[in-house]
């Protein structure tokens, strides 16, 4: 019986169409489904072979421009190779590591960065010889991104850090490989009415002085990529490793998220897609009482209904990557001409939360659905529904921002200001 | 030199059903992929240029429908410096012949040209037939079942190829320019092309050519310009269950024999 295969690529470009044929191809030799499960049960760091490959492909920041060693890719595209990582690893270690971190965070991380970072730090990560990141959570909290309590002083031409970052995607890796973090400290008072301001963003590679990292976490899923944070204890930062401008690192922050978080809500489509293609080959050769279980309208209904969820939000991200090509075309557009733009950021950060939100809960789901059409295979490392189960939770629970934080962002632009809850 | 490299796009083999009423492939809404059989010629071509001293411009070229075009960008971010798309009503329903008289006026159109490169056949029709079709209306030499090129010299103006056949590999020699027929052998990968190559293939040269392009009357291509005439088109029944003899040899050919003397086969 043919392979079920539930994409229709015929809406994409003809590169993208490419994109996803070269992942697709690439992965069927160095990276198939039995090797995804398997290292998520041996655990990271995550194969070197790989994020050589993923390098090597140019899978890696495509959105950074070309004459800073990216390819200027569109969202749009960005997403499709999003997308196709989580298709062959819905473990979504891959998507995590390599998509919301280094492409979403790091993007933004060369925005923001001097001519120096570019070139010690984007650049080698784009070529997979360096790991950089984003390091946002406190031991306090990790979605009130207002209330961190590091703390930034300035000691002549240098900022002298400390706190804790916790939960933070791949320390290990980049313990491996060399790179670095975007860091945020507080650089002023904290002002009761408006904590978010003398927020600074600061890029500290992970061998500074005074950097230490913890010991990874045992979590849950996506195991071939580490979990773990660090300390920093009077880390000394030279002023050029600020990221952007002194006090404004809380507005780059929600920028990066945004970054990260199209391309979290793409890689879930890509898991979901691939968890509905494995489940289907599976009920329509599995027979009970004579008949394939998905004769059975009490599982191909719920496919179905996985399946339109599925279409429905992959239009939605591909809807909200148009509107982040518009707002990075559309850049200094007001400043310059006064008119104004197609989105407001907050308008499109509010379509982000509903991707952020929606697609890594349908993953999940499906994957929860996937194994009770199973049952015991379900259950097993045999299939790779629980090792995606495991690892999309990950997103449900609070990587890139929790679940209620997106209800948050939704509600603030829908019901409006006047029902923000902790005002 | 110049190589040309002709190519295929073809309906995915894992995905192929035939109307039963019709009896012919079903194409509509089936994903289409480069004919393995060219891209290995594609890849040879490639690796064939990066290995000489000389420029070398290689240019893909195929005959199909607009949709085709997928396949060119794909020699195009495999390696390929520019391609020809050659795609007209006129020319659909072609036999092999006819796909040869095409695709044969197009290479002349593009001038002097070294190698042709074909894949040994695609995996839609399996006829074998369009490399040394080609061959012909060119007037030139040809090699079939080409699994290597070791060698191509302007000067002397010969090329130097390892052929499979039944009983192994030959060697061979022929005058350029000439027309070779590519079969990869077991366990060939072909190149992947990074995002990198993908994205600046948009940039290199991709033609569309009617059949005005090429000239010559209308009758001459497609359907009306075919000398052969398909009848029926159909998935040969499924094979009965088989046996499975699992025995040392000697005591295998007894059985074997044994089998088919039972069946009446002997």
């Amino acid at each position: 019986m043919a392979r079920t295969k539930l994409s229709d690529d015929r809406d994409l470009t003809e590169e993208q169409k490419l994109f996803k044929e070269s992942i697709n191809d690439w992965a069927e030799r160095n990276f198939p489904l039995e090797r995804v499960i398997r290292i998520n049960r041996e655990g990271h760091p995550f194969p070197e072979d790989i994020v050589e490959g993923l390098a090597e492909l140019g899978l890696i920041m495509g959105t950074v421009p070309e004459e800073q060693g990216g390819m200027g890719l569109t969202w749009s595209d960005q997403i499709v190779i999003a997308e196709q990582l989580g298709y062959i690893d819905p473990s979504i270690a891959t998507a995590a590591g390599f998509m919301a971190v280094e492409t979403g965070w790091g993007f933004t991380i060369n925005r923001y960065a001097n001519e120096e970072i570019r070139e010690k730090f984007v650049k080698p990560a784009i070529q997979g010889d360096k790991f950089i990141g984003i390091a946002t959570t406190e031991p306090k909290g990790g979605s009130d991104v207002a209330g961190f309590e590091s703390t930034g002083e300035k000691d002549g031409d240098e900022w002298v850090l400390n706190g804790e970052k916790t939960f933070i995607s791949g320390v290990e890796e980049c313990r491996r490989m060399g790179g670095g973090y975007w860091v945020n400290v507080r650089t002023g008072p904290k002002i009761p009415e408006a904590p978010h301001k003398n927020m600074t963003a600061f890029f500290v590679p992970i061998d500074a002085d005074g950097v230490q990292p913890q010991e990874p976490y045992d979590d849950a899923g996506r195991g071939s990529l580490s979990t773990s944070g660090f300390i920093m204890e009077d880390v000394r930062i030279p002023d050029e490793y600020m990221l952007g401008e002194e006090g404004k690192g809380f507005y780059y922050t929600m920028e990066g998220f945004d970054n990260a978080r199209i391309l979290i809500g793409a890689s879930s489509v890509g898991v979901t897609r691939r968890i509905l293609e494995e489940a289907a080959d599976y009920i329509k050769e599995r027979e009970t009482f004579g008949r394939p279980l998905a004769k059975y309208e009490g599982i191909q209904f719920p496919f179905v209904e996985r399946y339109i969820e599925l279409e429905a939000s992959d239009l939605m991200v591909k809807k909200v990557a148009k509107m982040q090509d518009k707002r990075y075309d559309e850049e200094g557009w007001l400043e310059r001409t006064g008119k104004a733009t197609t989105y407001k950021p907050t308008e499109i950060a509010k379509w982000i939360s509903m991707i952020k939100y929606k697609v890594p809960h349908l993953a999940k789901d499906t994957a929860d659905d996937a194994m009770h059409w199973l049952g015991a295979a379900g259950y097993s490392s045999e299939y790779i529904f629980e090792t995606a189960w495991r690892g999309v939770m990950s997103y449900c629970v609070g990587a890139e921002g929790g679940a209620n934080i997106q209800k948050l962002v939704i509600s603030r632009e829908t019901l409006g200001k006047d029902y923000i809850p902790y005002k | 030199m110049r190589f040309v490299v002709l190519v295929k796009q073809v309906p995915d083999t894992t995905e192929v059903e035939v109307d039963e009423e019709t009896g012919t492939i079903i194409r509509e809404g089936v994903p289409s992929v480069l004919n393995a059989f060219d891209e290995f010629a594609l890849n040879e071509a490639i690796d064939l240029k990066e290995k000489m001293d000389e420029d070398v411009e290689i240019i893909a070229v195929s005959m199909g429908p607009p949709q085709a075009k997928d396949a060119l960008k794909k020699c195009l971010a495999i390696g390929a410096d520019s391609a020809v798309l050659l795609t007209d009503r006129v020319f659909a329903g072609a036999d092999t012949w006819a796909t040869a008289v095409t695709l044969g006026r197009a290479i002349k159109k593009l001038g002097d040209i070294d190698v042709v490169f074909a894949g040994q056949e695609a995996s839609d029709g399996n006829t074998a037939q369009v490399g040394p079709e080609v061959a012909a209306q060119l007037g030139i030499s040809q090699l079939t079942f080409v699994a290597e090129i070791e060698k191509v010299d302007k000067d002397s103006g010969h090329i130097i190829c390892k052929k499979e056949t039944d009983e192994g590999h030959v060697r061979i020699k022929a005058e350029l320019p000439t027309v070779i027929a590519c079969m990869p052998e077991p366990g060939f990968e072909p190149k992947i092309p990074n995002i990198r190559d993908i994205m600046k293939a948009k940039k290199k040269s991709l033609d569309e050519w009617t059949y005005e392009d090429l000239g010559g009357d209308e009758e001459e291509y497609g359907l009306d310009g075919s000398e052969s005439v398909v009848v029926r088109t159909y998935s040969p029944p499924p094979k009965g269950e088989g046996i499975k003899i699992e025995e040392k040899p000697e005591i295998a050919v007894e059985k074997i024999i044994e089998f088919m003397d039972e069946e009446g086969l002997l």
